[in-house]
């Protein structure tokens, strides 16, 4: 990122670094493209990682920015419009969800209804090897129950009855688990619907996004107080609109990649992985634009100090949330639960990566964020190595969140070396999606101040102090 | 020097600290950074809101209150894993939910609550001690000039007790930041 102007009071970026992320987006996405009509499940897979990876940092700004209204905070004006930046390029991940809507086949195994997604988790009883083929489509009866709804909840109850009678044998108890299951979910996991949430969260994301980015940009050459009124009397609403998308959101695209699995506390840590995501992101976009001059004195010490306890408070309830969801599934250990780590905890591959992420995403960030010295002096170097890393995990916590269901519908177990397989594929959407989104953001970079200029606490937000 | 000065006397008492008004915030940051650069250091500033710089013009350093919360907390989670390890893998081993005697997972809830609660502790009592509290009375209330601290006024108050303090030299020292006034308080204790 370079400063294209000279004036310290400009704040403006060059109008060539977004052209240079278009460049390699172009790139990114003409890779994937070739990696499409080679391999259309790998491509869906690595697609789907590519595009949470920076979804969640666009959702995570948008949080960023309702916070600061919601709480009428002046400190965080200065990094305020950086966010909206990373915010206002939400709207075009309706664009790049495209190729998710053409791959759901390749993705959601209850798309086509017939098979429920049983045969796509391998071993959900823990060690008793694969089964998957033995499962036939689910039973009629119980896939057209609408009485099994409720079954969603108690049905291990019921299912502790059917062993106590003895009537059935292990496998048709579990195979009857997973029909239960699944036929609780069909109103849910159903093709219209999932189609009709889609459009609803990409309308609402758009909407919020395009109508703060423009109260903030407008306020530069107007100085109209009326608009942070509009966007403070919006925040309360948009929070619980945001939170419920987000949630939504999680369950529809990545959740439901192992349909019979589910976590009430999984949409929670996707909303912790933003907060994680954009701070990171700010800590280093903030230290760019001060070292190339182009925010010229408006972030100071004060604004990373800040940003840094963010980071390391969020990272702290992201590990609480992820250990929350880890726990309870590991202590209950109900076979329709522990899939998701029996996928990712076994011993093969992923375990390894689950223990990188606990302590490179966790464990050594918590180290280099404890001390109020990392964030306040050296400039910020650490705090910005702390970014950098959490960042990258950030990066391969997505992966670990999406490819382990690919290695289960290819039927590859989690314990053979094979389930871990990066492929060129996983980077060429990833430079895809990132340089898209990055394109916009930094476009938007060049066409306002990188700081809100014309907010009514701009003045303040500059002389801000930590007490 | 002009400036007004009056003593705060009590009967047996003894000259304990030296207190000076001023108007504003500035004349009492430069005050502190004045004393600060003469090297004292039992000095303290009291003003009705926080002001900003304040700290780096007394010349404070890092509070010591994170090694002590580092500490108690480390503490506690060495504390969580001893009693786990011991109750559950060496005393009692019993087998729960299928689960190892010994099984890190059901450490992490027991250890979290502990290193929270004594960190909280070390934070709490810490300060209390870095502070010298609980303490019910303390010489500057013997001022009633000091009640507008909370109020319009800005004080500097320098103990008898800084290894720099001079019974002579310090007022005029004090007397050149051109305080509203000095006041002399004695202690009521000893």
């Amino acid at each position: 990122m370079s400063a294209a102007t000279t004036d310290k009071t400009d704040y403006r970026l060059s109008g060539t670094a977004w052209k240079i992320a278009a460049g390699i987006g172009a790139l990114g996405l003409a890779g994937s493209a070739a990696g499409f009509a080679a391999d259309a499940q790998r491509f869906a897979f690595s697609y789907v990682f590519a595009f949470f990876s920076f979804l969640t940092i666009a959702i995570g700004a948008t949080f960023f920015v309702l916070l600061q209204h919601l709480t009428n905070a002046g400190w965080s004006v200065t990094v305020r419009r950086t966010a909206e930046f990373f915010m206002s390029a939400l709207p075009i991940f309706a664009l790049l969800f495209l190729p998710i809507a053409a791959s759901v086949t390749q993705l959601y195994p209850w798309w086509d209804g017939a098979d429920h997604g049983a045969h796509h988790a391998p071993a959900t009883a823990g060690e008793h090897g694969e089964h998957g083929d033995a499962h036939s489509p689910a039973t009629p009866e119980l896939a057209h129950d609408d009485t099994a709804h409720p079954a969603a909840e108690s049905g291990h109850g019921e299912h502790g009855q059917h062993v106590a009678g003895g009537r059935l044998s292990e496998e048709a108890i579990e195979h009857s688990l997973h029909a239960e299951v699944m036929a609780s979910k069909t109103w849910y996991l159903s093709k219209g619907f999932f189609a009709v949430r889609a459009v609803f969260y990409f309308l609402f994301w758009t909407f919020l996004a395009l109508k703060l980015f423009r109260n903030s940009t407008l306020q530069d050459s107007t100085k109209d107080l009326r608009l942070t009124a509009s966007s403070q009397a919006m925040a309360p609403a948009a929070t619980f609109g945001l939170a419920l998308t987000t949630t939504f959101a999680a369950f529809d695209w990545m959740m439901s990649l192992l349909p019979n699995w589910y976590s009430t506390i999984f949409g929670v840590q996707i909303f912790a992985t933003t907060m994680v995501a954009i701070f990171s992101v700010l800590v280093i976009v903030s230290y760019a634009l001060r070292a190339s001059g182009v925010s010229g004195n408006a972030i100071t010490t004060e604004h990373f100090h800040d940003l840094g306890k963010l980071l390391f408070g969020f990272n702290v309830f992201w590990a609480y949330i992820s250990f929350s969801q880890f726990f309870l599934i590991w202590y209950a250990s109900i076979p329709e639960e522990t899939v998701f780590f029996h996928l990712r905890w076994s011993d093969g591959p992923w375990k390894t990566v689950s223990l990188a992420i606990l302590f490179l995403h966790f464990v050594v960030p918590f180290a280099l964020l404890l001390s109020r010295n990392t964030k306040r002096f050296a400039g910020q170097k650490i705090l910005v190595l702390a970014a950098v890393l959490l960042l990258v995990m950030h990066v391969v916590e997505m992966y670990w969140e999406v490819l382990p269901n690919y290695a289960a519908a290819r039927g590859i177990g989690p314990q053979t070396d094979a389930a871990l397989a990066p492929h060129w594929m996983d980077l060429a959407c990833l430079l895809g999606v990132g340089g898209v989104y990055m394109a916009a953001v930094l476009f938007r970079m060049s066409q306002h101040p990188v700081v809100p200029v014309g907010d009514p606490r701009f003045g303040r937000s500059k002389r801000f102090e930590n007490v | 020097m002009s400036v007004e000065t009056t003593t705060v006397s009590v009967p047996e008492g003894r000259p304990a600290l030296l207190l000076a008004e001023y108007e504003t915030p500035g004349a009492c940051m430069k005050a502190a950074a004045k004393l600060r650069d003469a090297g004292f250091t039992k000095f303290d500033t009291h003003t009705p809101f926080p002001v900003h710089g304040m700290d780096a013009a007394m010349g404070m350093g890092d509070s010591k209150l994170g090694w002590i919360v580092l500490v108690m907390g480390i503490t506690g989670l060495m504390t969580g894993i001893a009693l786990i390890t011991y109750a559950n893998g060496i005393d009692y081993p019993i087998i729960v939910g299928g689960k190892p005697a010994i099984s890190i997972p059901a450490y992490v809830p027991v250890c979290f609550e502990l290193t929270i609660l004594l960190s909280a502790f070390g934070a709490v009592f810490g300060m209390f001690g870095l502070n010298q509290l609980p303490r019910h009375h303390h010489p500057i209330f013997e001022s009633d000039r000091f009640k507008a601290a909370t109020d319009d006024k800005f004080f500097v108050s320098v103990e008898y007790a800084d290894p720099k303090f001079d019974a002579d030299r310090t007022p005029e020292l004090v007397a050149s930041t051109h305080p509203n006034h000095i006041e002399i308080i004695e202690d009521t204790e000893s």
